[in-house]
């Protein structure tokens, strides 16, 4: 059981990792600045250092939508508000929810946010398993907390805020350089875009591979095989770092492609102040305590870039579509984490997570199956973006 | 529930003016002197171009350090304050 749900919250860790590569390097990859393999590569290697650099303990990432742990306790078991083989159940159904959405919102080439797909699934497991009390929904009133202040009001402001930035940013730049030369302003932004994209890299690595860690961590204090409330084991460290690296490296291509050349076309100088954004929201979020996803952060500054500059067109249908999966994205996952502790529920603990494992992989096998008829990978990721490529399902208006 | 719903709404718009304005100052200003400098160099003014692209493209590596410290810093759970130019890093309280 405990090792189900290590392997499983690895492989939540992994897709996180895929998803969120065009979070940081589609602009890059769009606008020639780096060559796509490199791009993914410099963006694993800048995940994988903030993995590692990243000791702070996060614990507590599940207590934002459930109530699982007691901060105040002293020792580690005692710190747990319900028993060890319930906790595990919904955290390991919660998961299989989440990478499900993930791989869903990839086939789709939706970028969507990771943490709220984790989020939505343990969300859906915990209301199954203990009913709609066991979800934490609001924060008490002295900080921003439960399901209103981590999840729902940051997901509306935060790509606000990143549009606006980038918007004014991109204006800047090119009223800026309007009259110099393209061999000056090329050459310029792109050493510019690959260090901002860079910076955003490392940030996600420090933020996603720690919410991993945590689960783990958590599984292992709920099964008695830890009990610091402290410090996270070194292997998991290493694991769950190498699972977000190895993910970012393998690239997310459809997600890439539909960042990069789906929403706006994008040029160097709006790279970098859609990178700049990215990174400026995201670090001073996070110096507040304002949780936000580095994926609406992401989109947010795309977007904004294409409102900037002007004579850019924004492709309003694949920015809708990117909506309607965000609004999606926590209802969904949590079906899928309800449906799946219910599944676990039926066969008994330990038969129970078998089944769910094997559920997932045939679900994760089919939907890679699907995504080979029409493979989007580092040779194509920058073809002319045409309504007819776009992956469709989501019936919300076609790209235009 | 309500009250408790309204004191997140509250908390988040605080924190979002917060967020808007260093976002604007770091996200907006940074490209823009970025840009500058890169203006300066193609100037054509051999020396003075050249002492302005690296006075501004100083300012931006600071910058830019200064967010690779906060991010190591809080990946260590420790507080970081930029009072003193030299970013001091300290334990969190």
């Amino acid at each position: 059981m405990l090792v189900l749900v290590v392997a499983t919250a690895l492989g939540f860790d992994f897709t996180n990792g895929f998803h969120d590569t065009g979070n940081a390097m589609a602009t890059s990859i769009a606008t020639g600045a780096l060559k796509p393999r490199i791009a993914v590569a410099l963006s694993a290697a800048m995940n994988l250092l903030g993995a590692f650099l990243s000791v702070a303990v996060a614990l507590t990432v599940t207590n934002a939508v459930v109530k699982t742990f007691d901060s105040n306790a002293t020792s580690a078991h005692a710190a747990l508000t319900m028993s060890g083989d319930k906790l595990l159940s919904i955290v390991l159904a919660g998961l299989i929810g989440g990478i499900v959405w993930n791989l869903l919102t990839w086939l789709l080439g939706l970028p969507s946010s990771s943490s709220h797909a984790l989020f939505g699934g343990l969300m859906g497991a915990a209301i199954a398993a203990i009913g709609w009390h066991g979800v934490n929904w609001v924060g008490d009133g002295s900080k921003l907390d439960g399901v209103v202040g981590k999840v729902l009001l940051p997901a509306v402001a935060s790509p606000v805020v990143a549009a606006i930035v980038a918007g004014l940013g991109t204006w800047l730049i090119y009223r800026i350089t309007r009259g110099v030369a393209d061999r000056f302003t090329q050459s310029g932004f792109r050493w510019g875009q690959i260090g901002t994209a860079s910076l955003v890299s490392l940030a996600h690595g420090t933020n996603d591979a720690q919410k991993t860690m945590g689960v783990i961590t958590l599984a292992l204090i709920a099964t008695g095989h830890w009990d610091h409330l402290d410090s996270i084991p070194f292997w998991v460290k290493l694991v769950c770092a190498g699972a977000i690296a190895l993910g970012t490296y393998l690239g997310g291509w459809r997600i890439i492609r539909t960042l990069g050349k789906g929403l706006v076309e994008i040029e160097s100088p709006q790279g970098v102040a859609a990178e700049a954004s990215s990174a400026a929201v995201i670090l001073a979020s996070s110096h507040m305590g304002f949780a936000l996803s580095t994926t609406h952060v992401a989109t947010g500054s795309i977007l904004g870039t294409g409102l900037g500059r002007p004579g850019a067109q924004v492709r309003w249908g694949v920015a809708g579509r990117m909506v309607v999966g965000w609004l999606l994205t926590l209802p969904a996952a949590g079906i899928v984490g309800a449906v799946m502790w219910g599944i676990g529920n039926l066969f008994g603990l330990t038969g129970g997570s078998i089944v769910q494992v094997v559920i997932l992989v045939a679900v994760a096998g089919y939907l890679f199956a699907r995504s080979r008829r029409q493979p989007v990978g580092a040779h194509n990721v920058n073809d002319e973006w045409e309504a007819d490529v776009t992956p469709r399902a989501v019936p919300t208006g076609a790209a235009a | 529930m309500r009250d408790a719903f309204g004191h997140d709404v509250r908390l988040a718009l605080g924190a979002i003016w917060k967020v808007l304005l260093v976002s604007v100052i770091l996200g907006a200003g940074m490209p823009a002197l970025f840009a500058l400098s890169i203006r300066s160099l193609a100037s054509g003014r051999l020396v003075i171009g050249r002492v302005a692209a690296g006075v501004l493209l100083l300012i931006v590596v600071y910058a830019v350090v200064s967010g690779l410290l906060f991010i190591i810093a809080s990946g260590q759970g420790k507080d970081i304050s930029f009072s003193h130019v030299v970013p001091q890093i300290s334990t969190a309280s």
